[in-house]
């Protein structure tokens, strides 16, 4: 099967699961228990505009048709609107996902380029010093909160050391965002061109995605170590030392037929930090996604919620399909 | 059906310095607690070179054992912790790692019996064998891709260009395994070891690759040792046979010598297995099966097994002697034929 | 007599997912079985001789032909559990076939379980059987992992024998055992059939020990029986250039003897997914002719029960020179055998 078929397919695939991630989230809403109007406006709404959003969202007629109106907003771009922020929750996720996504992304980066060699090492050399700090280490990050490890850092390189910025945001205050293309505002201000704006980013990014990286390199690590040392306990692994390869090349071949596990964990990762990096975003008042969704919960500001989680979900497909791409483009045995 | 005199295996006497030497191997084994077992215990061998040296044992004997120890690499979690082996005049466990790694692949190469399992899944077949012959060597990787077409070509593996970007899974159990031979004579390596590598194939394609493998071991002039639990294939295709038991050579001699006259009783007791004559295979069969198991620390290691023992079979244990010219047997009673 | 086992005109087709292909498995099998009677069903992979033995089971409904077992069809639910337990399998890997987490004693009596019958009755043939194979009651209490090889395909004929089957259908059982308990296993064989007069279906791929167990033989090839008849005469004077082929790739364990090799197939098997039109084994053979790739080789008898399938079987029978290699392998290995008492002391070259 060549690979445009097989992304063709994959693609109709994505329908259906978008409609059903559309079904749950609607009745996620029929579930919440109390008056959803009044969810919906806040508790300092006036009954008549309560009675005019009831109508509206036909909260008298049956669910189907709910369902239906609840659709066709859906269709138009709409989300709904804060009562927190007044603003309508589509414009908000648009300024907000970014930077979860640009936090997130460097973040997983970091724990990769920690966690990937680490493994690696530690499967090739499971009895060194090295393998035997890097178990030490995945222990630890196992057992510590980000956001704890976040305010350690914070508190030794900004309070103590004074070498980073104060957390709060993601500029500093003196400095205007660039131009919105992408919304990561360090590959915007390298559009525009300014530097210090870029500088800013960049050095506000140090703290917070250190310490997701630190932390999220130990599931990485423990992956690819585990997979990595089976697979050089394989039959053909052993078979190319009988064969008196080189050992850079026989870790190659096992880190190649290991990719596929070790993509899942960071795949699954990825898509969980975008809600799971809250805490962080939180402490670094970062104005993220999760941070948004989170006051939502906090409040019962319902559409925030609810953009939020469709949000992530598309998101959360589409990195699901690069991934299995990747699947088809390393393992031949797949085109089959 | 008359029977034909097999005579394609005259090789001329020569008084050559031995392509292998094994000498005084001991592999251990550590176990849960106590003494570690012993899997092979001081085998010693030679073999000249352009000659084939079959092994043949059940399974137990310690066959795979030798077959990688002798690279050096014994399977996990053995230990060598004894003995020399010597190719061509050089100690191949007191080289340095890097040089014990150049010479496995390039001047002594193993043949594996389940091919599919051992081929990167991921990679193609043509790569695989190239990139040996890149790293081994040292040629570039359009000279490794002509020579991988050629060692193909060498099998007789039918439509040999289009096999070169084949995947291991695409192919049947007999072109695997030629994809395997070609992997590892590509580099005219001087010695083989054929670890049972034809078990699970078809009988008429058995017959194939193990003719090929005896004709490109002549045509290279490479030593081989061919390890295998089938003691009709040792019978057609070696020159010497020799004969192993829990860990130890129990005799050895040319493939005239071993199947007509026989001096060990466990070699015996081998080829009854054969023969239709239950009254005949019981005379060489111990008295009492259920000690068919035990293993004994002193005397003899066949002792339990074996027919014929006495007294000082438990006690002693017999070395490995010269019985006629060419014949070792390890046996404090060989077979005597009038 | 009339024949216990009675297979005709035999077809099995395996259609394949997402494909209009299907895999033809057996194309055309005719043989039978007498009461006490072994047939070795031979061939390689592709052949179908597995499948064949599953119809026989009835774990695999056939496509065409028939299956009569004591005069009656095979087939439908009803007549396949009247039979349950005449016809029972030994299964090649003995080690697998058995629950790890039972002693082998339970396993034993497991067919036993399955027919309803009484717990004593069941120890009292258990323990019989065991007898029959010559297990002793302190084995009965061990695990599969506590056995050799050998011990466990025991256990396994054992299993299979408890029901009081007639006809015993053996798929490779000695191909994963050492030399000496191959010989082991088939020498019990050979006593159970001595005592009980059971038949066997001898599936397997090793020659030499089909040519020791099996009355009869029949050889095939891509889900074809090619050649059929007594086999210690097919064996000696094949008729079909695949039996030949088949022969001359047995390697006896002695230098001296070497079946014909003026015979070789080229190539390798084909797929068993579109078979040509004629015979199938015209691509490979050396002898074939134009006829042989358009026509379909009709049973040739050659009287005494020896049936070829091959237009050219005449040309085949000039090439055999007369004498039964394995009948010379077998007097020359008894010369061997049957030593004088060993040497006394031994003198230190």
């Amino acid at each position: 099967m060549s690979i445009f078929a097989y992304i063709g397919r994959r693609l109709l695939l994505i329908l259906p699961q978008i409609v059903g991630i559309v079904l749950v989230s609607f009745m996620l809403v029929k579930t919440i228990p109390g008056d959803p109007a009044v969810l919906m406006l806040g508790p300092t709404a006036n009954p008549e505009s309560l009675a005019a959003l009831r109508k509206e969202m036909g909260l008298n007629e049956s669910i189907p048709m709910q369902f239906w109106i609840y659709l066709k907003n859906l269709s138009k771009g709409d989300l709904g609107t804060s009562w927190q922020t007044t603003r309508p929750v589509l414009e908000d996720l648009l300024t907000r996902f970014p930077a979860t996504l640009e936090l997130v992304s460097f973040g997983l980066l970091t724990a990769i380029l920690i966690g990937l060699p680490l493994g690696l090492v530690s499967a090739f050399r499971p009895r060194s010093w090295l393998a035997r700090v890097a178990d030490f280490y995945s222990l630890a990050t196992g057992s510590l909160p980000d956001f704890w490890l976040a305010l350690v850092l914070i508190y030794v390189f900004y309070t103590l050391l004074g070498v980073a910025p104060a957390p709060l945001g993601r500029l500093d205050m003196a400095i205007l965002p660039p131009t919105q293309i992408t919304g990561f505002y360090t590959l915007d201000s390298l559009f525009a061109g300014d530097w210090e704006a870029f500088k800013a980013s960049v050095s506000h990014l140090v703290l917070p995605v250190l310490a997701l990286g630190l932390i999220n390199a130990g599931p990485i690590f423990k992956m690819t170590q585990s997979t990595v040392e089976r697979m050089l306990q394989s039959d053909f692994s052993r078979y190319e030392m009988l064969c008196g390869m080189p050992h850079g090349l026989v870790l190659r071949h096992a880190l190649r037929n290991s990719l596929p596990s070790i993509l899942t964990i960071i795949s699954v990762l990825y898509g969980f930090l975008i809600g799971g990096a809250v805490l962080i975003e939180i402490v670094f008042s970062w104005g993220g996604a999760g941070q948004y969704a989170v006051q939502g919960v906090l409040n019962s500001d319902l559409y925030p919620v609810l953009g939020f989680v469709l949000f992530s979900a598309i998101f959360s497909l589409f990195v699901y399909l690069i991934v299995d791409l990747i699947y088809f483009a390393i393992d031949p045995r797949l085109s089959h | 059906m008359n029977a034909i005199v097999s005579s394609e295996m005259l090789v001329p006497a020569q008084s050559v310095a031995p392509a292998l030497s094994v000498r005084d191997l001991r592999v251990e084994f550590p176990t849960a607690m106590g003494a570690p077992t012993v899997a092979i215990k001081n085998l010693s061998f030679d073999i000249e070179p352009g000659t084939i040296l079959g092994l043949v044992g059940e399974s137990g004997a310690g066959k795979t054992t030798l077959a990688r120890s002798i690279l050096n690499l014994p399977p996990m979690p053995g230990r060598i912790t004894n003995g020399e082996v010597w190719f061509e005049g050089t100690d191949l466990r007191r080289l340095p790692e890097e040089e014990q790694r150049e010479r496995r692949g390039r001047d002594l190469s193993i043949v594996v019996p389940n091919p599919r399992g051992e081929l990167n899944p991921l990679i193609t077949v043509g790569d695989q064998i190239a990139t040996r012959a890149q790293v081994h060597l040292r040629i570039d990787k359009k000279a490794a891709q002509a020579r991988a077409l050629e060692m193909l070509q060498k099998v007789q593996i039918p439509d040999p260009k289009r096999r070169m970007n084949a995947y291991a899974h695409e192919l049947s159990g007999g072109m695997a395994q030629r994809v395997v031979i070609a992997m590892s004579l590509v580099c005219s390596p001087r010695f083989v070891i054929s670890d049972d590598a034809t078990s699970g194939l078809d009988v008429t394609v058995q017959a194939q690759i193990l003719k090929l493998m005896r004709d490109l071991a002549f045509e290279q002039q490479s030593a081989m040792l061919f390890i295998t639990r089938d003691v009709g294939i040792t019978a057609h295709f070696c020159d010497r046979v020799a004969v192993m038991y829990s860990g130890e050579i129990m005799e050895i001699a040319s493939r005239e010598d071993l199947f007509l006259d026989p001096q060990h009783p466990y070699t015996v007791m081998l080829m009854a297995a054969f023969s239709h004559n239950a009254k005949l295979r019981s005379q060489w069969r111990a008295p009492d099966e259920s000690r068919e198991n035990a293993t004994p620390s002193v005397g003899c290691s066949y002792a339990s097994r074996c027919p014929k023992a006495q007294s000082i079979c438990h006690v002693e244990h017999p070395e490995l002697l010269e019985r006629r010219p060419g014949h070792v047997v390890r046996c404090h009673f060989p077979v005597e034929r009038t | 007599m009339t024949a216990l086992l009675e297979v005709t005109n035999l077809r099995k087709r395996f259609p394949i997912a997402g494909s209009r292909n299907v895999v033809q498995a057996i194309n055309g099998v005719t043989f039978s079985i007498a009461p006490g009677e072994t047939l070795g069903l031979v061939g390689e992979s592709g052949s179908g001789k597995t499948t064949v033995g599953r119809c026989i089971l009835g774990l695999i409904e056939p496509s065409d032909g028939s299956i009569r077992f004591q005069g009656k069809q095979l087939g439908d639910q009803k007549a396949t559990r009247a039979l349950r337990g005449k016809i029972q399998l030994v299964f090649q890997e003995p080690g697998e076939s058995l629950d790890p987490r039972y002693r082998i004693g339970l396993s034993i009596e497991e067919p036993l379980i399955a027919q309803r019958v009484e717990a004593a009755e069941r120890r009292n043939r258990m323990l019989e059987v065991a007898r029959l194979v010559g297990l002793s009651r302190e084995m009965l209490e061990l695990y599969p992992a506590e056995m050799s090889a050998g011990q466990q395909q025991r256990v396994g004929i054992a299993r299979a024998m408890i029901t009081r089957p007639e006809l015993v259908v053996l798929d490779e059982p000695t191909s994963a055992l050492d030399p000496t308990a191959r010989a082991d296993i088939i020498e019990l064989l050979m006593k159970i059939q001595g005592d009980l007069g059971t038949s066997y279906l001898f599936i397997s791929h090793d020659l030499s020990t089909v040519r020791f167990i099996s009355h009869r033989v029949a050889i095939m090839y891509l889900g074809m029986v090619v050649e059929q008849g007594d086999a210690a005469g097919v064996f000696a004077h094949p008729r079909h250039p695949y039996s030949m082929g088949l022969l001359s790739a047995v390697l006896l364990p002695h230098p001296h003897f070497k079946l014909d090799a003026s015979v070789s197939l080229a190539g390798e098997i084909p797929s068993p997914i579109n078979l040509p039109k004629g015979c199938f084994l015209a691509t490979r053979c050396p002898f074939a002719i134009d006829r042989c790739r358009t026509e379909m080789p009709p049973p040739t008898d050659l009287g005494g029960g020896h049936i070829v399938h091959c237009f050219r079987n005449q040309d085949v029978a000039h090439l055999d020179r007369a004498s039964d290699t394995f009948a010379e392998f077998q007097l020359e290995t008894e010369r061997i055998l049957s030593a004088s008492a060993p040497a006394p002391a031994p003198e230190l070259v």
